[in-house]
């Protein structure tokens, strides 16, 4: 895991900052150990590029969340694959009565 | 991912002994498959970006959905397994003729961002939270559909739809450590879109 902590003060670069993106995006997504959450805690004390990049991430995650337009199922598709699995279901039944009524003619 | 798709299509799609009778058919299809309809629209219509085409892909899911419902588990995650089907059946059957301008398979797109991965860092670090905070939904909306559709997908399941990492390794047939390395490059690129869009509405583009 990258190690981007300095007890110094606030560090300027981060020389593991893919890795330590690839982690932050973990915590944001919710998907992160708690090894990583751990490390995140403490990194974003210390670390700027990693607050920097911790803040856009976000953004750009909410933004996606709440910004992009989520399209909707035209009701007529939703009528017509009803009718679909309804015109499915009746075959079905329908041919397990021929199946049944062959196997009575047959058996009588 | 084709043979994904393959071993997926003959293990798991398989119509296995009857568990459901016909009302019990219904009933599922209803009450677990039904709910995401809109949810697997939006996600037909990003792959595609074409509404016909959401339409017959959507349509085509369900019906399969609907043919193998026995290798569906009641109460198991209707909404992750109606999304592998769709996006298998989007590889299979419509990822040829779609609209998409950017047709590469997964190993090639993931070659080339490996190799550009630093210099792409360097180029999207500048972008201002204000000018993503700024931006319409249609802008946001442009930048993320005009990635290759392998990097939208990831970004899409994600940060759209809301599925953990382990649910979308299921629905991608990829490990879960590939699927934090394929978010991380569709990120880093969608970042360099929207610096674009930020550097063309004329926001300044560096801190």
């Amino acid at each position: 895991m990258a190690d981007c902590s300095d007890k110094i003060g606030m560090k300027e670069q981060c020389e593991n900052h893919a890795k330590c993106m690839e982690m932050i995006q973990a915590v944001l997504d919710g998907s992160a150990s708690s090894e990583e959450i751990e490390h995140f805690k403490s990194n974003l004390e210390v670390c700027k590029p990693c607050i920097e990049g911790y803040e856009l991430e976000k953004t750009i995650k909410e933004s996606l969340k709440t910004k992009v337009e989520k399209v909707c199922c035209p009701q007529a598709t939703i009528n017509l694959l009803k009718l679909k699995v309804g015109i499915a279901l009746l075959i079905l039944v329908s041919t397990i009565v021929e199946i049944k009524i062959i196997q009575l003619i047959i058996l009588s | 991912m084709v043979n994904g798709m393959e071993e997926f299509e003959e293990e798991e799609l398989i119509n296995t002994k009857p568990k459901y009778s016909q009302e019990e058919q219904y009933r599922v299809f209803d009450k677990e498959f039904m709910p995401h309809i809109d949810a697997m629209y939006n996600f037909a219509y990003r792959l595609t970006n074409d509404e016909d085409d959401a339409n017959d892909l959507l349509q085509d899911t369900y019906m399969k959905a609907y043919r193998f419902i026995n290798s569906f588990q009641e109460g198991t995650n209707a909404k992750a397994w109606l999304f592998r089907i769709l996006k298998n059946s989007f590889i299979n059957d419509y990822r040829k003729k779609s609209k998409e301008p950017s047709k590469v398979d997964y190993q090639e797109v993931e070659t080339v961002y490996n190799s550009t991965e630093d210099a792409e860092y360097e180029s999207t670090s500048d972008l201002r939270i204000e000018a993503v905070q700024d931006m319409i939904g249609d802008e946001v909306a442009m930048a993320l559909n005009s990635l290759p559709v392998d990097f939208r997908t990831v970004i899409i399941l994600c940060d759209i739809e809301g599925f953990t990492y382990e649910e979308m390794a299921k629905i991608l047939d990829i490990p879960i450590g590939t699927v934090r390395s394929r978010l991380h490059r569709a990120r880093n690129l969608l970042k360099e879109k929207l610096r674009s869009y930020a550097k063309s509405m004329g926001y300044k583009e560096l801190r």
